[in-house]
């Protein structure tokens, strides 16, 4: 942790080389959540590439008080992404229904790249689909039960769950690599 | 502030790390995560398993992507350079140039304009100088006048014709004479003109003298002669230009005996 503040301060400091390692360390999370609400790898690209020029030029914007650096990040990711799509989305409908309708079957993306790893494989489908949906996916919790069929106060609590069970099973993951790491020794 | 379970049960730190809350939530948010440092703890929990699903699900993105972002700031950079030497330095040049192109444009304006007062200045001057010579030479002259007009209507005062002789038919001189004065003055309006080389000169008779009273200038209208004691007749001569010491006698044109 100390490391990351050392990383922000030298970020903030204009120090190039801090740009850098951040880079290595959150690009591909960010890239994760940016290509899976555009599925668009071109426009992904530049979306990435628009949220660290966000980053270098608005570190100052950034508190840590207010929370982690990852999550700062997350939210200017999901934010360009976000008004991408809605301004590709405007664009397409003014012009033509049909193109947009073509445009979303052919996405130049292999959707299976894009299937979701790791813990939330765990959690039952409707706590999976509801992290999917507002983590993921960018929507509002307001788009994303209404998406799912269930009331807000429902959804918000399947968000809840999700989370205490992902918390837990992190914990576990953590245990048992702590116990390996034991063991082998 | 928002009540501590109020956030807690609307499920508004989750909102606040998805980003999805309005500012002045955010606000209120952040406001209550100072005032409860159990709160935070739970914001610290709900990031970091957002943050763990986040990179337990991470694309890698293309390698050679880092390099054109760093490539990119430079760019940014340079134009950065360039925009703030833009604003730094051409922008104040520009205005400084303008408003000296102002005062020159006022400069000269001003110079033209003081140039031509000068030159009006200097013009009146000049009338104002001639204008006073006039009233000089006019006052002068009236005061002349004055006494001239004096003296002809001074009851002293003796007016005697002089016609013209055979030599000079048409020639006909008014001469005042006043003894207690002792003032000679003559009219020679009806004298005739006279070549370059002559001048007439008038003459006093004393005792078979003749004694010279000075040349008779016909451009003027009226003129003082040297008055002679004791004259016995006033005489005009025609005499080479400048006049002589003698009359030339051959030359009388008119005179007059007086008393």
């Amino acid at each position: 942790m100390d490391n990351e503040k050392d990383l922000i301060s030298k970020l903030k400091s204009k120090d190039e080389s801090a740009l850098g390692l951040l880079y290595d360390k959150y690009s591909a999370a960010l890239y994760g959540i940016i290509i899976r609400i555009c599925k668009d790898e071109g426009l992904a690209e530049n979306l990435l590439q628009d949220t660290f020029m966000t980053i270098w030029k608005k570190s100052d914007a950034y508190d840590d008080r207010k929370g982690r650096f990852y999550t700062w990040a997350y939210r200017i990711a999901k934010n360009k992404a976000l008004n991408a799509i809605r301004k590709d989305k405007k664009l397409i409908q003014t012009e033509d229904l049909s193109v947009y309708k073509s445009k979303t079957e052919e996405q130049n993306i292999d959707i299976d790249h894009l299937k979701l790893k790791g813990a939330i494989k765990r959690l039952e489908t409707h706590h999976q689909k509801a992290i999917e949906l507002v983590y993921f996916n960018g929507l509002t919790h307001r788009e994303a039960n209404e998406e799912m069929g269930v009331p807000l106060g429902t959804f918000k609590s399947y968000i809840k769950q999700a989370l205490k069970q992902l918390q837990e099973l992190y914990i576990k993951v953590v245990t048992f690599i702590m116990i390996l790491i034991e063991v082998i020794r | 502030m928002m009540e501590k379970t109020h956030i807690i049960e609307q499920g508004y730190l989750e909102l606040y790390v998805l980003g999805e809350l309005n500012e002045s939530d955010t606000q209120q948010v952040e406001a209550a995560l100072i005032a409860y440092p159990e709160l935070k703890t739970m914001l610290d929990v709900i990031e970091a398993n957002f943050e763990k699903l986040g990179f337990e699900n991470a694309v890698e993105p293309r390698p050679s992507l880092k390099n054109e972002l760093l490539n990119n700031l430079n760019n940014s950079k340079i134009k950065q350079l360039k925009h703030t030497s833009n604003k730094s330095n051409i922008k104040p040049l520009g205005i400084a140039a303008s408003i000296a192109a102002l005062l020159l444009v006022g400069s000269v304006y001003l110079f033209l304009q003081w140039n031509t007062s000068k030159e009006q200045l200097k013009l009146v001057e000049d009338q104002n100088r001639e204008l006073n010579i006039k009233i000089d030479q006019l006052s002068k002259d009236f005061e002349e006048s004055k006494a001239l007009l004096s003296n002809i209507n001074n009851p002293n005062t003796k007016k005697y014709v002089l016609l013209g002789n055979d030599l000079m038919p048409n020639a006909k001189v008014i001469s005042y004479v006043n003894d207690e004065d002792k003032t000679v003055f003559i009219n020679t309006t009806l004298l005739p003109e006279l070549d370059e080389k002559q001048d007439y000169q008038m003459w006093a008779d004393v005792n078979g003298e003749m004694i010279n009273m000075g040349i008779i200038k016909t451009e003027e209208p009226l003129l003082a002669m040297n008055y002679i004691e004791n004259s016995e007749s006033l005489n005009i001569t025609i005499e080479p230009a400048g006049g002589s010491d003698h009359p030339t006698v051959s030359n009388l044109i008119t005179n007059i005996y007086i008393r």
